[in-house]
């Protein structure tokens, strides 16, 4: 059979975001070995553009109206789309801010990017995954090339104890999770397309059974360690404060945005008959992840861990708008994540450019920093108080537009501690804040008195700028001038059929491609 | 010309922040007061220009801006918003000029005035709930770090006091904001649109609560006040002025605003236990001021007290006692900042707040003649004096309020009383009796330094004399605001025979 | 044969795969409880397969995905394990104290 027939037939088309990932990946690796150690000169803006490309084409499928292919396995419809993009977008912004962190800590950067492009690859594949193999290969992608770069810095121990804590747990929960879906695969009578699932349950009469509400919390359980929703977050903290500080910036966001498109996926076509159940599940995550996130972090003295639970606090706010399910609600969840990527990768920018100068990441060696480097207080303090919601910066636009959703689809009480522990987390956020600018001269730490003279010209050093100024832009601005994005958002959502199907008892089969007849499946009695 | 009075401000403290090079603390200061000097300018154009037979929204601009939010630029003012409008930038000036000359770190804190400058006028001309909160929230940050960073030994405490106050403050006017839109079932948060609301009057209750909880934090009422003292005597007094001048007229005006003008038949239905509270406050204002030991801590009691009077006179809901209240807003803002700002002067010559310590401030040649004339002028007004401005607007509350809560104004006219005792107690402390004799000459206060005392002197006693030209921009609106009440309430009544009390 | 019986070994096989999860102390022995929960997967997908899809048979397309991914995954745990013992010279869970838990 001749390629392009084969393509064809696939609609090979719709992956071809990942593919240019795919032939980035191979160029850099393949440049590597050519070069040598010399290459690190380009690959990371062969790999910048690369993204930037991959992200163009989504933008370009935008209106695509085949979004099924390889047989019903992907579906990159308008909200995988955007997951991908947001995953996209988060690598390109990870690579140069990690140019100079891995530089200086002598590993080899090429590799680094190889694996952080089979971790976008992953992620990418997964916001689109609409089958159970797909699913479970796409999330393994996105999960094995985390470990591995948790545990890049492989001569410092704790990089090693983060890498071997996120790997057992992760893999654990993803066993779990693999459990659930086998446990739908025999319940759906041997069904794996998430499309056809419920329909194969009803037609099944088990869409009352025990064992659909046992996979769905195993199911949950694995989403819930992806996305870093208590009380599956243990991990979170410690990966965060061991793992190198460009790698916590992509799993802070790509790996979580990751997380919700394949929550959205799976929550909303293979379990609309217990919607009741996972919505309630998910309200009790989201409520203790906003009020634990938020509460721990108040007493955390260093900047990663204290990120790291205004991650999972994040999280919590972000699932209000999966829990509500409306049209508002998904796409306030996309408008906050759209945002969230700049300020939280515009904050870890700034942490690396720190610790890069000073080696250190403890809150209080930050004191007086104002004097030394403006420029980083002032990114610093934008992105803190844009994730803290204050105004007229950007995160407080995604905070409102969540808020206002959930209120409208009358989750009161989620929106009433929504808006308690986002005043907890104000008064952390401005603690970092008040640190850098309020401390006077003689109150300056040790770190900042020795502060090094800022060059700019070292390898690595402009990128990390020029994304910092970037971030900073984009958190100051984006609140502001948010009409497009929140036309991306709302386009994002009405466009996908998935979402658009408000009864949940009418499953989205007819999406499946008629010309690729399925064998019928005859249906054993459990 | 409204997004004028928000915008450049906001550039102006961009410039001085972010402007390359050295910029010395002087020329941020000169900065700073050209752009507040245009302001004052732009005011006084609007007061001109300001068409007095409309109680309408005038000087409209509306731009449309996030649709799905139901948040739209939309600007307007009327006499409530004008004349507080004018105030912000007259004390954005005063407390520019009574900033120290060789204050530390110069364009951080003259860019942080004027982003406040910024936000003040936004929230004063916002005709759209989410965006007043917007404008109103962007003052948190401002705020906190000018009491942290130049104030007082104790300031890193009560910025943060101030600091969760404030956010939870924010957190209840956002909630109610978000449950009136929501359960009136608009799709936008124009406050016009939401002015014709029928909700049923439980549920505005509720609301109304939110927001006067809200709003009485930021004012602040008694018993949310325990976080004015702290933060009033810890910051330095050009941020005190603005504190108490500006910010506390920001929760009146909310309430004024969407307390009273979104939810009238629940606030003429609570009107009697608003008069109560507020006649508490006063009280409890008067009380505590007297039992102080400090100058600044005095005068900022003295500000609790003072908010009472306009609460009573918005409770009291007569043409004559909205009018009053309105003008009590300009009055005890202006009153207030002479009051910060000569005490700030005190402080820095004599070195202390003390009463115990201060004595004899009126002796001609080692004293400080000027300053304490000045002071017992500004603590005449603030105990209500006749021939100054705080009188006229005392005296239209309680003529106003009197015919309809008269146990409610009596205890008020008894808290002007004890006004008037620790006023006398602390010009009786400091101005005069004799200047210890070994006390040496005390440093002399500078033209500049008196300069902003005497324009908010010439400005008390002006409008003191001369009341018709503050009164004649806010009538035609308090008119208005009591008559919306009083059919809005008619109607309801009309509508709903039975009336709705859970 | 009942499809009940297999899906219980699988259940008994994951449960016991989560006692070892919690109670090992061995690094080493934390990876093979994985692979013990991945194996009860494995099993559980062949049944169905056997028993509910005996046509596309689906479910063993997806255990030879399982299996080769639980290859990946238990080479980078071991490279990891070894790493880390590089480094500290242990693979006891408990000595693991750098970032507090």
């Amino acid at each position: 059979m001749d390629f392009a027939n084969l393509s064809a037939q696939l609609n090979a088309g719709a992956i071809l975001p990942e593919g240019i990932v795919i032939i980035t990946l191979l160029v850099t690796l393949v440049w590597d070995l050519i070069v040598g150690r010399s290459s690190t000169k380009v690959t990371p803006y062969v790999a910048i553009v690369g993204l930037l490309i991959a992200t163009g084409t989504l933008f370009l499928q935008w209106d695509t109206t085949e979004p099924i292919s390889f047989l019903g396995s992907f579906n990159g419809d308008a909200i995988s789309l955007i997951f991908r993009g947001i995953i996209a977008i988060s690598a390109a912004v990870t690579i140069p801010i990690s140019i100079r962190y891995v530089e200086q800590s002598g590993t080899s950067l090429a590799e680094f990017i190889t694996i952080l492009l089979t971790a976008t690859v992953g992620g990418m594949f997964l916001s689109g995954a609409d089958e159970l193999v797909m699913i479970f290969v796409s999330l393994e992608t996105l999960s094995i090339s985390s470990y591995l770069l948790t545990g890049y810095m492989k001569r410092d121990p704790r990089s090693n104890e983060a890498a071997l804590k996120y790997l057992l747990i992760g893999a654990a929960s993803s066993a779990i999770f693999l459990y659930g879906i086998s446990l739908l695969y025999g319940l759906s009578g041997g069904e794996t397309r998430l499309s056809a699932i419920t329909a194969s349950i009803i037609s099944n009469g088990l869409d009352e059974s025990l064992g659909l509400v046992i996979a769905l919390v195993f199911v949950i359980a694995g989403i819930a360690f992806k996305i870093a929703a208590v009380p599956f977050h243990q991990w979170t903290p410690d990966v965060y404060e061991g793992s190198p500080t460009p790698v916590v910036a992509f799993l802070s966001v790509g790996s979580k945005a990751a997380g919700f498109a394949l929550a959205v996926r799976l929550l909303v076509s293979a379990f609309p008959l217990v919607s009741d159940q996972w919505r309630f599940v998910l309200t009790a995550l989201a409520i203790l992840s906003m009020v634990l996130g938020n509460v721990v972090a108040l007493a955390q003295t260093s900047m990663k861990r204290l990120l790291a639970y205004s991650s999972i606090a994040q999280a919590g706010f972000l699932m209000i708008g999966l829990i509500v399910g409306t049209d508002a609600g998904y796409s306030s969840m996309v408008f906050y994540l759209m945002i969230y990527l700049f300020m939280n990768l515009g904050g870890f920018a700034c942490v690396i450019l720190f610790t890069l100068r000073t080696g250190t990441d403890e809150i209080n060696e930050y004191s007086g920093l104002y004097q030394k480097d403006p420029l980083l207080t002032l990114a610093l303090s934008i992105c803190l108080l844009s994730l803290g919601g204050i105004p007229p910066l950007a995160g407080f636009f995604g905070k409102i537009y969540l808020f206002w959703a959930g209120w409208q689809a009358g989750a009161y009480g989620l929106v009433l501690i929504g808006l308690i522990t986002s005043v907890i987390s104000i008064y952390y956020y401005i603690r970092v804040v008040k640190t850098m600018v309020v401390k006077e001269p003689q109150e300056m730490s040790e770190a900042v008195a020795n502060y090094p003279e800022i060059q700019w010209n070292l390898t690595g050093m402009r990128p990390l700028q020029v994304s910092i100024v970037v971030a900073l832009v984009f958190t100051s601005l984006a609140g502001v001038l948010a009409n497009p994005l929140f036309n991306l958002a709302t386009g994002s959502v009405s466009k996908t059929p998935m979402l658009q199907a408000t009864e949940p008892m009418t499953p989205v089969v007819s999406q499946a491609p008629e010309q690729l007849p399925m064998p019928t499946v005859e249906s054993v009695d459990l | 010309m409204l997004s004028l009075l928000i915008w450049v401000p906001i550039i102006g403290a961009g410039v001085i922040a972010f402007a390359p090079g050295e910029v010395s603390g002087a020329r941020a200061r000169l900065g700073a007061i050209g752009v507040s000097g245009f302001l004052i300018g732009l005011s006084a154009l609007l007061l001109f220009q300001f068409d007095l037979g409309n109680p309408e929204m005038q000087f409209q601009e509306y731009i449309p801006w996030i649709e799905s939010l139901g948040l739209n630029y939309q600007l307007g003012v009327d006499g409530l918003s004008l004349l507080l409008l004018s105030l912000n930038s007259l004390l954005i000036l005063i407390s520019i000029l009574s900033s120290k000359i060789d204050i530390e770190r110069p364009r951080l804190f003259f860019s942080l005035i004027l982003l406040i400058a910024g936000g003040v006028a936004g929230a004063f001309v916002a005709q759209n709930l989410l965006l007043f909160f917007l404008f109103y929230e962007l003052e948190l940050i401002p705020f906190y770090l000018l009491v942290s960073i130049w104030g007082g030994s104790r300031r890193s405490y009560a910025a943060t006091k101030f600091l969760i106050y404030t956010a939870v403050s924010g957190a209840c006017i956002l909630l109610a904001f978000l449950g009136l839109v929501w359960f009136s079932e608009a799709s936008t948060f124009a406050y016009d649109t939401l002015m014709g609301q029928m909700l049923p009057l439980g549920l505005q209750f509720v609301l109304l609560a939110l927001m006067l909880v809200g709003f009485g934090i930021k004012i602040p009422l008694v018993p949310f006040h325990t976080w004015l003292p702290d933060t009033y005597v810890e910051a330095s007094t050009p941020v005190a002025i603005l504190l108490g001048g500006i910010l506390a007229k920001l929760g009146t005006y909310g309430i004024f605003r969407f307390g009273l003008g979104l939810f009238p038949e629940a606030w003429s239905n609570l009107s009697p236990y608003l008069a109560i509270w507020a006649a508490i406050s006063i009280m409890y204002g008067a009380m505590a001021a007297i039992a102080q030991k400090d100058i600044k801590r005095m005068v900022a009691y003295s500000s609790i007290g003072h908010m009472g009077y306009i609460l009573l006179g918005g409770a009291a809901l007569t043409s004559l006692s909205v009018i009053g209240s309105i003008s009590q807003m300009v009055a005890h803002g202006l009153i207030l900042a002479v009051l910060f700002n000569l005490v700030g002067v005190v402080e820095a010559k004599v070195g202390t707040r003390e009463l115990d310590v201060l004595n004899g401030l009126m002796n001609p040649l080692r004293g400080l003649p000027a300053t304490s004339s000045l002071l017992v002028m500004g603590a005449m007004a603030s105990a209500g004096i006749p021939g100054l401005v705080g009188f006229i607007a005392e005296f239209m509350i309680f003529q106003g309020s009197y015919e309809r809560f008269p146990i409610q104004t009596l205890l008020a006219v008894v808290g002007t009383g004890l006004t008037a005792v620790y006023f006398v107690i602390l010009l009786n402390r400091t101005c005069f009796g004799k200047l210890d004799n070994s006390t040496s000459y005390y440093p002399e206060v500078t033209f500049g330094e008196q300069v902003p005392a005497l324009i908010l002197a010439t400005l008390i006693i002006f409008l003191g004399l001369q009341p018709t030209w503050l009164v004649r921009w806010i009538e035609p609106t308090g008119t208005a605001m009591v008559a919306a009440v009083s059919t809005e309430s008619a109607a309801q009544v009309a509508t709903l025979s039975v009336p709705v009390v859970e | 044969m009942e499809l009940q019986y297999f899906l219980l070994l699988a259940a008994a096989l994951f449960c016991i795969g989560i006692y070892g999860l919690v109670t090992s102390r061995n690094a080493i022995r934390v990876l093979m409880s994985i692979e013990l929960l991945l194996n009860a997967v494995t099993l559980n997908l062949m049944a169905f397969s056997n028993y509910l899809d005996p046509m596309v048979i689906r479910g063993q397309v997806f255990t030879v995905f399982v299996i080769t991914i639980a290859a990946a995954e238990s080479a980078v745990g071991l490279a990891i394990v070894l790493s880390i013992y590089r480094n500290r010279d242990t693979v006891d869970m408990e000595q693991f104290n750098l970032l507090k838990w």
